[in-house]
């Protein structure tokens, strides 16, 4: 574990002959890991049809909550890490301790059905790339699951990991596409440093699922176990800390950016009617190639999600539960974590291919993980504030009243918007 | 007379395919009307593992059922009410605390912690008595409690090892029991073995009485698991969380050498291991 959370000093040492310039990028670059991939990872599809959303229906005004988001997404990445760090478990596992059964299991059914939801938005995210390059979802989606289902359960998962993270770079195209946009450069930066809130239901239920699939439950766990499996120790930590920060800013820029060039695109219109209209904000870049571009960028992302995503809810069940999980055990070894993996990509599927507008689908898995994230930070804030789990590690005064205004104020806002909803049923 | 080749056909039934292929389910070896094929030697082979099978499947189920009564789980004794021999209730059970050492496979409880309205009482084990499946009773109404007072070897079964991880040498996870059992040896109550993975998870989830129904079949014999020294401090000095386990109870747990030693014992052989230690056990006192 040490051998593995400690390379920093031989690579400094065959660093010492290269310019300081080019040692400092890449010192950079070596401490980039889980934090900066767990980070993105909330830039899948899901999230980038909610950003697009938020800058098509309410132009810059979502801005300024995305700042807040991203200190947000800073404070609960942060203690995640630490806590794997610290303690060198995941936090399924941490919640199994440290919590009565129930209240775990509580955790567990939370996470599997906010998940599912993001799975469903994944592969309506397949669907829509898809029919973009005028393939029928109907076609795409059961393709994509078959072909995601063989690829993790007996193909090189890492392989195809690779593959889907090269096709969502394409969305980095989006920051030059802001820039070639010509936003007004007044208006943006009013928006990003004061509220132009709405007070409307719309508004309040973009917000939240803004929260929902920028500080989305399965990242956390995934970062937890990602931290553990590198080998980060408390004395590697500092270098894990700045990796976790970097990526939480990092990967909120990217979505401010995508806010900014759609708002610049079509801001104002309304709410997306589909998903090829997201396309229009790359027009600057990529001009009549727009919607292939932005298919290209959808689909990798999209795939890359549905699968990590039922992977990091079968990995965190299977690790509550203490049984056997790994993909490279076999389907037999370990027929929970793949029972559970199963379920999820199934039934992800299926709700995708009903009948309906694919951007509501999507927006609405993105409000139910607004209304769980609460909850399951609530179980980290708690994890993170007891000294009995992280020694002197613990979070210190200032940081427990920020962390805790942080969830309070994502619960609130997601509990006026259950209200809400629940009163409009009535 | 008129027979169909295919019976499923002849009572109308609709089949995907010739009843004969597919994975073999239901395969049918004999067709009324026709000859009856041979089973050739391949066959023989298989009908008579299957018989085994079946037939160890019998002695595991009775050897099952004779341990019934004598294991108790942790997780339904938790929460069970200890009553005086008038049976009058003095609390409710809320840890039970065994004595840690390398010198024995099984280790014995020392005591159990009772909370009596808002007070956690330590009664010893000296006044304990053991009523399967899931209740402890005191041996008499005057026995002596004292207040909670942790000794160094001494492990809290329910705060220190139910849902903890059991680590091996190397500090990588194997297993995490989700129940622990416990068995009167003599006049001792012993740990003998723990259950891990999700039946016992779901058990637990559910009502008292389901918690009560203990699953010999699925019991990893605690002699398995053994005590070591605490962890090298340097390991665990940053680490609340371990030091707090391994620290505070004075002991760590630790598999012996990898996952390859820990055996799942059948019914039969817990039972084995069990009488075995009675054996041992009566031999010692006499």
């Amino acid at each position: 574990m040490s051998a593995v959370g400690s390379p920093t000093v031989p690579v400094r040492r065959r660093w010492a002959k290269l310019p300081r310039w080019l040692a400092a990028v890449l010192g950079f670059l070596a401490i980039l890991g889980p934090g900066l991939i767990s980070a993105n990872a909330g830039n899948d599809a899901g999230g980038i049809i909610t950003y697009a959303s938020a800058g098509s229906q309410f132009g810059y005004r979502m801005l300024f909550l995305m700042v807040l988001i991203t200190v947000a997404l800073v404070v609960v990445q942060e203690m995640c890490a630490r806590l794997g760090a610290y303690t060198g478990e995941g936090l399924g596992a941490l919640i199994r301790e440290q919590f009565p059964l129930r209240s775990g299991a509580a955790a567990m059914a939370l996470l599997f059905i906010a998940n599912a939801g993001l799975t469903v938005s994944e592969f309506a995210g397949i669907g829509a790339a898809m029919e973009i390059f005028g393939v029928s979802r109907y076609i795409a989606v059961p393709l994509a699951l078959a072909g995601i289902w063989a690829v993790t359960v007996f193909g090189s998962y890492s392989q195809a990991e690779r593959v889907f993270v090269v096709m969502g770079l394409v969305f980095l195209a989006y920051p030059i596409a802001a820039f070639l946009g010509h936003p007004g450069a007044g208006a943006v930066v009013s928006n990003l440093l004061w509220p132009h809130f709405l007070h409307s239901k719309a508004f309040l239920l973009l917000a939240v699922a803004l929260i929902g699939t920028t500080i989305t439950p399965y990242m956390q766990f995934y970062l937890t176990s990602a931290v553990v499996d590198k080998g980060v120790t408390p004395k590697t930590y500092q270098g894990e800390r700045i990796d976790t920060i970097n990526g939480a800013i990092l990967s909120d820029v990217v979505s401010i950016f995508i806010i900014i060039a759609t708002a610049a695109a079509i801001g104002g219109t309304g709410p997306l009617s589909d998903i090829g209209q997201a396309a229009a904000a790359l027009r600057p870049v990529a001009g009549a190639a727009a919607s292939q571009l932005f298919a290209i960028g959808l689909l990798g992302a999209a795939l890359l999600a549905a699968t990590v995503v039922p992977l990091s809810t079968a990995y965190a069940i299977a690790e509550t539960a203490g049984v056997e999980r790994s993909l490279s055990r076999k389907l037999r070894e370990a027929p929970f974590f793949y029972g559970i993996y199963t379920i999820q990509l199934v039934v992800g599927a299926a709700v995708a291919l009903l009948p309906g507008n694919a951007v509501s689908l999507v927006i609405n898995a993105q409000v139910l993980n607004g209304f769980i994230t609460p909850v399951l930070l609530t179980y980290i804030l708690i994890l993170a504030n007891r000294r009995s789990v992280l020694g002197d590690a613990v979070n210190g005064p200032i940081f427990r009243v920020v962390a805790t205004l942080c969830v309070a104020v994502v619960g609130l806002l997601s509990a006026v918007v259950l209200v809400q909803t629940v009163a409009g049923w009535l | 007379m008129w027979m169909a080749r295919d019976p499923a056909t002849a009572l109308g039934i609709w089949l995907p395919g010739p009843y004969d292929r597919g994975m073999g389910f239901n395969r049918v070896t004999w067709t009324p009307g026709h000859e009856r094929t041979p089973i050739g030697a391949s066959g023989f082979r298989h009908l008579a593992r299957l018989r085994r099978q079946r037939e160890a499947r019998a002695r595991e189920t009775a050897a099952a059922r004779a341990l019934k009564g004598s294991l108790m789980s942790l997780a339904a004794l938790l929460g069970s009410e200890v009553k005086d021999p008038d049976g009058r209730s003095v609390g409710r059970l809320s840890d039970v605390v065994v004595h840690w050492t390398t010198r024995g496979t099984y280790p014995a409880v020392k005591a159990i912690v009772v909370k009596t309205g808002k007070l956690e009482v330590v009664i010893g084990a000296r006044w304990l008595e053991a009523a399967p499946p899931s209740a402890v009773r005191l041996r008499s109404s005057r026995a002596y409690a004292s207040a909670v007072d942790r000794h160094p070897d001494d492990v809290a079964l329910a705060r220190d090892v139910l849902d903890r991880q059991v680590v091996d040498a190397e500090g990588v996870q194997i297993v995490r029991p989700a129940d622990l059992y416990l068995a009167a040896v003599g006049n001792r109550i012993e740990l003998v073995g723990m259950e891990v993975g999700i039946g016992a998870l779901a058990r637990r989830l559910g009502s008292r009485r389901l918690r009560s129904r203990a699953r010999p079949a699925r019991v990893i014999d605690w002699g398995s698991v053994s005590a070591f020294a605490p962890p090298r401090a340097d390991r665990d000095a940053h680490r609340g969380r371990r030091s707090e386990i391994a620290g505070e109870a004075g002991v760590g747990l630790e598999l012996d050498r990898g996952a390859a030693d820990v055996r799942r014992l059948r019914p039969s052989e817990v039972r084995a291991a069990l009488e075995e230690a009675l054996a041992r056990h009566t031999a010692e006192s006499s």
